[in-house]
C-alpha cells in the first residue's frame, strides 16, 4: 500500500490504494513512517498518490470489527507527521483530488504542498464523534490559529483555491499529472542546493516555529484518543455502519431484482 | 569627509532612514550596519517622530549581506551577522511606525530589513526574496521575522524554495503590504501613506506597536542571536564557501 522509489537523492513515497482513494489503514501508516525513517540518503521526499486522489483519510471500515484500529490510526498519524517534520529531508506533497482529515493532516507535516484548484480539503470528522485534534498543532502552523479553528470545528470542505489562499497549499497546478511533475521539478531544484544549508534551514524553522516543541503533538493525540470508545463516538460510528449495511443490502436487492 | 553609509533625514513627524551605499547596491557591511544602528538609536530618542520610512539610495533597496570581506574569517562573519541581528531588533523596538519603501532589489538580509519593518511597500517589478539556501547559506537571522510576518507555513515554503520573487508575488505571499504598479509611483504613494500614518495619535501608535511586539515575541533577543550563530556556522562550511566564491567571481 506504500511504494518507495529512490532516484538519486530523491525518495518518492506513493500512497498506493487507489481503489479506496488511498484511505489510510494502520498498516499503511506503519509502512509510511518506515518509508520516512529509512530515507537516510534522501535529501528530498516526494509524497504522491497512485490515482487522481491524494488521500481520503482513515479507512473507517477497518474500525468496524477492530476496537484497536482507530487508536492505531490516530497514533500512527501523529507519529507520521512528527517524523516528516523531524526528517532532515525536505518533504514535498503532490496532493491532487482530495486530502481529507488524516490526508489533510499528512499535508500539514509537509514542507511544501502542490495541489489542483478543484481539490477538496477539510476535517468532516466531528460528525462521526472523532476529534481531528491530532492534526491541530501542525495545521495551526500551516494556516494560522484562526483558520485552523475554522477548519477543525466545521465539517465543511474547502477547494484547492481556498487552501492556497490559506497557505495549506503553496502551489497550484491544473492536473494531477502536472502536480506530480511540478513536485519532482521542485525536488530537482532542491537537491541542487547545498545540503548543509538546506537541512540547517529546515531544522531552524522547526525550532523557530516550535513544530516539535514540548509535547503539543502528544497532547493533541491524547485529545483525539480520549474520545475513542466513548458513547458518542460509538453511537455515531454504529450509525455509519448501519447506513452502510442498509445501502449494501439495497444494492444487493437491486442486483437480485435485475436478475 | 567620507560619505555616510546611512543617512537620517528628519522632517518631524516623518523621518527617512536611507541605506547609502548605492555603488554596492546597499549591501550590508559591518561599517554600514554600525552606521545604520547609530541612526536607529538617534530615532529611538526622537519622540517628535511618529513614522520612519526605511529605503535604499540608488536603484536597489538592499542587495543583502556583504560577505566578501568576511568570507575567510568566521569571527568577522559572526560579527557581521550579530550586527544584522541586533539591527533588526533595534528597528523592531523603535517607538515609531516603520515603513520599508522597497525601491528595488531587497535580497536576503535586505529582504529581512523589509520584513522587520511594520509595513512594507514596493512596486510590481522589484525583486525580493531569500536566496540563501541557493548559496548554501542559512537565513537564520531573518527566519523569526518572516515567520512572524507571513506565518510559519508560508515562511517555510519561501525560505526552503529560495530564489527571488517580484513585488507582486511578494504581496501575494504577505511580505509586501502594498504594491504600486511602477517605481515612478512609489515615492508619491509612500509619502502619502507616511502622512496618513503620522496622523495617528503617537501614544496610541506606540502603545499598539509595543503590545504587538510583546505578543508576537518580537523582542526575543536570544532567538535572533542564536540565528546569527547558526548562520555563521553554516557560512563556514565548504559548500557555502565554494558557492559564494563562485558567485563573487
Amino acid at each position: 500500500m506504500i511504494r518507495v522509489e529512490d532516484v538519486g537523492a530523491v525518495r518518492t513515497i506513493r500512497l498506493d490504494r487507489s481503489e479506496k482513494r488511498n484511505a489510510l489503514t494502520p498498516r499503511m501508516l506503519d509502512e509510511f513512517v518506515a518509508a520516512i525513517k529509512t530515507s537516510t540518503h534522501a535529501r528530498v521526499i516526494v509524497i504522491e498518490p497512485v490515482g487522481p486522489v491524494f488521500c481520503a483519510g482513515f479507512d473507517l471500515s477497518e474500525c468496524r470489527d477492530d476496537a484497536g484500529a482507530l487508536p492505531s490510526l490516530l497514533t500512527g498519524l501523529a507519529w507520521a507527521t512528527a517524523t516528516m517534520r523531524a526528517s532532515p529531508a525536505i518533504v514535498i506533497a503532490a496532493a491532487p483530488g482530495a486530502a481529507i482529515a488524516g490526508g489533510c493532516a499528512i499535508l500539514c507535516g509537509c514542507d511544501l504542498v502542490i495541489s489542483t484548484p478543484d481539490s477538496k480539503f477539510g476535517y468532516p470528522v466531528v460528525k462521526l464523534g472523532i476529534s481531528p485534534a491530532v492534526s491541530a498543532p501542525l495545521l495551526s502552523l500551516a494556516v494560522g490559529d484562526g483558520a485552523a479553528r475554522a477548519r477543525m470545528l466545521s465539517t465543511d470542505l474547502i477547494d484547492g483555491q481556498a487552501a492556497h489562499h490559506l497557505g495549506l497549499v503553496h502551489e497550484l497546478c491544473d492536473t494531477p499529472e502536472a502536480c506530480a511533475a511540478r513536485a519532482h521539478e521542485l525536488a530537482a531544484t532542491l537537491i541542487d542546493k547545498p545540503s548543509t544549508g538546506l537541512a540547517a534551514t529546515k531544522s531552524w524553522l522547526n525550532e523557530v516555529d516550535g513544530s516539535l516543541a514540548g509535547n503539543t503533538i502528544r497532547l493533541a493525540l491524547e485529545t483525539s484518543l480520549s474520545l475513542v470508545g466513548g458513547e458518542e463516538q460509538n453511537e455515531r460510528l454504529a450509525e455509519v455502519w448501519s447506513q452502510k449495511r442498509d445501502s449494501e443490502a439495497a444494492k444487493q436487492r437491486d442486483r437480485e431484482e435485475k436478475k | 569627509m567620507t560619505t555616510p553609509l546611512a543617512t537620517l533625514d528628519i522632517q518631524a513627524p516623518i523621518a527617512t532612514l536611507s541605506l547609502n551605499r548605492p555603488d554596492a547596491r546597499n549591501a550590508l557591511s559591518t561599517p554600514m550596519l554600525a552606521e545604520l544602528r547609530a541612526r536607529v538609536d538617534e530615532l529611538q530618542a526622537r519622540p517628535d517622530v511618529t513614522v520612519a520610512v526605511i529605503t535604499g539610495a540608488g536603484k536597489a533597496f538592499c542587495a543583502g549581506m556583504d560577505l566578501k570581506a568576511v568570507l575567510d574569517n568566521n569571527e568577522l562573519a559572526h560579527q557581521l551577522l550579530v550586527s544584522l541581528a541586533d539591527l533588526t531588533l533595534a528597528i523592531r523596538a523603535l517607538p515609531q511606525v516603520t515603513l520599508a519603501k522597497v525601491n528595488g532589489a531587497a535580497i536576503g538580509g535586505g529582504c529581512g530589513l523589509a520584513t522587520v519593518a511594520d509595513l512594507c511597500v514596493t512596486h510590481a517589478d522589484s525583486k525580493m526574496g531569500f536566496p540563501e539556501v541557493d548559496l548554501g547559506v542559512c537565513p537564520a537571522v531573518v527566519a523569526p521575522w518572516l515567520v512572524r510576518k507571513i506565518g510559519a507555513g508560508r515562511a517555510r515554503a519561501v525560505l526552503l524554495r529560495g530564489g527571488l520573487m517580484s513585488g507582486t508575488q511578494a504581496q501575494a505571499i504577505g511580505i509586501a503590504d502594498h504594491v504600486v504598479p511602477t517605481l515612478a509611483e512609489l515615492d508619491g504613494f509612500v509619502a502619502a501613506m507616511a502622512q496618513r500614518l503620522s496622523a495617528g495619535g503617537p501614544e496610541a501608535l506606540r502603545a499598539t506597536k509595543s503590545l504587538l511586539n510583546t505578543i508576537d515575541g518580537s523582542l526575543d533577543r536570544e532567538i535572533v542571536r542564536r540565528g546569527a550563530q547558526l548562520s555563521a556556522s553554516v557560512l563556514a562550511t565548504p559548500e557555502a564557501q565554494q558557492r559564494l566564491r563562485a558567485k563573487m567571481g
